[in-house]
């Protein structure tokens, strides 16, 4: 994308510099904990490809990866409804270690479900590693076992975060103006 | 009326299914936090019943509630709280044991071992519970009209079974529990709770959600779609006194959230004017250290429905 700041943004948060190196430093933490072990990476679509990518490819031991997506909220029509699984796992879970990997975590709301959902499936064991951690606004208590930053409460977007599915592309993280 | 208790093993999300089956029958939702509140309501938070006496105790408040609501109950043993109770639907929800240590392994943080080890202990506690109630340690499937087993069925798809079932067994088309039906039934209860020295006061009632302002009911629904279960304003702390204990200022946090022990408190007013509030929590907080709250300010608010594509409907707020 455009080294040109979009108009909408404040502040950028973490270059992209930044964002290499920290994910770096979880991959290690990753590849030294899953060692000798039946890793999977899970990604939600469509926030955490970036992420994901870029993750699994510091990793130093073997992986698997899977994507699911969950349907949304803001797509609901007339009553919400119930938040489903969109698109599932291709494959089963059952007797391997399990890392949910997700752009962000902040009520916990989604995780938690996705957790609830995939625990279901045997998994041998089961966890979160997240780009971005907005702990201020956590009301259910997830296991984020990996993070690379904790963010204050504000919008962010970039590196695989949206708004209204823009700006998913920029390389880096930032702060939108506010409304 | 319509009755359905919904009971499971730790861990089958019974809870879950409860709910979801009071949201698509418009049934209110009694469970076993719900209940609790109610049985110290009607009889003091320190009442000290004895074990024995809980399942007329119960039974006594439901059956007047029964009155006015139809009602999902969703608390251990709720199918034995009675005996010819009319168009009553007894639903068990079991789960192969891989799901619930999973259940368990995201409710409390645990690898597969130990939430395993955990499911052990809770289900012995259970049984003991039960035994100490009822009398009895397991429910034979003769005391349930349906069972589901959620090894296929998703906690949706067995909520939409049993409305289902309510329908065909006519639940619906019931009215509420006839007064002269309810004082038999409170007439044998009393009996009961009298062995035990009990009196109910009759003052336990259900408290209909009437949100104050319309983020709340935005909030209420973004829980309702992440599955979460809630309740609107059930509790009340008491945080100034006068010199003879009368309590003079109370806070009511706006939802509790069961699963999590935890009270959130939305505050959609501007940051300026949060300083009274702010005040009132932070005494509520030294007061009750053990009340788990969480406060949502405006921005915090404002964030999440963004997030959730809401803002132009929070714009209308």
């Amino acid at each position: 994308m455009s080294s040109q700041q979009p108009p909408i943004l404040e502040r950028i948060l973490f270059t992209e510099e930044q964002i290499q190196q920290r994910i770096k430093e979880v991959a290690a933490e990753i590849s030294e904990k899953y060692r000798d072990r039946n890793l999977k990476l899970i990604g939600v679509l469509k926030g955490s490809v970036f992420f994901l990518t870029a993750l699994a490819r510091e990793i130093s031991i073997p992986v698997k990866i899977d994507f699911l997506a969950i349907s949304s909220f803001a797509n609901s029509v007339g009553t919400p409804g119930l938040v489903r699984i969109a698109k599932d796992l291709d494959e089963g879970i059952e007797g391997e270690d399990v890392l949910l990997v997700e752009d962000i975590v902040d009520t916990g709301f989604t995780s938690r479900y996705l957790l609830q959902t995939l625990a279901g499936r045997g998994p041998n064991s089961l966890a979160i590693c997240t780009l971005l951690d907005r702990t201020p606004r956590r009301i259910v208590q997830v296991p984020v076992e990996f993070r690379c930053f904790e963010i204050p409460d504000r919008f962010v977007i970039g590196f695989g975060l949206d708004y209204k599915q823009l700006y998913r592309n920029l390389g880096y993280i930032a702060v939108m103006k506010p409304a | 009326m319509g009755l359905i208790t919904v009971s499971g093993e730790p861990g089958s999300h019974h809870e879950e299914v409860a709910r979801l089956t009071a949201q698509r029958l418009q049934f209110e939702l009694v469970n076993d936090s719900r209940l609790s509140a109610m049985i110290a309501e009607e009889f003091g938070a320190d009442a000290g019943l004895p074990d024995r006496a809980w399942r007329h105790v119960a039974a006594h408040i439901l059956a007047r509630l029964a009155t006015e609501h139809h009602l999902v109950v969703a608390a251990p043993g709720a199918e034995l709280l009675f005996r010819n109770f009319p168009n009553w639907l007894r639903v068990e929800v079991v789960a192969p044991e891989p799901r619930r240590v999973g259940a368990l392994m995201i409710d409390r943080g645990l690898e597969r071992a130990a939430a395993r080890q955990s499911l052990g202990e809770l289900e012995t506690a259970r049984r003991q519970e039960r035994k100490r109630r009822f009398g009895r340690v397991t429910a034979p499937a003769t005391l349930f009209d349906i069972t589901l087993n959620s090894e296929a069925l998703d906690s949706e798809q067995m909520a939409a079974l049993l409305e289902e079932a309510a329908r065909i067994r006519g639940v619906l088309e019931q009215g509420l529990l006839s007064s002269s039906a309810a004082a038999q039934i409170q007439f044998q209860i009393r009996l009961q709770l009298a062995r035990h020295g009990i009196a109910p006061a009759g003052k336990a009632s259900l408290k209909r959600n009437q949100f104050s302002h319309p983020s709340e009911e935005i909030f209420a629904n973004l829980l309702d779609f992440y599955r979460i279960a809630w309740e609107y304003e059930p509790h009340s702390f008491p945080i100034q006194w006068d010199r003879e204990g009368k309590v003079l200022e109370a806070f009511t946090p706006d939802f509790y959230l069961p699963e999590f022990d935890m009270h959130v408190e939305l505050t959609t007013m501007k940051q300026s004017l949060v300083t009274r509030k702010n005040h009132k929590i932070k005494l509520l907080k030294t007061i009750y250290p053990q009340v788990n709250i969480q406060v949502f300010y405006q921005k915090d608010f404002q964030n999440l429905i963004f997030k959730h594509g809401l803002a132009e409907r929070a714009a209308q707020l």
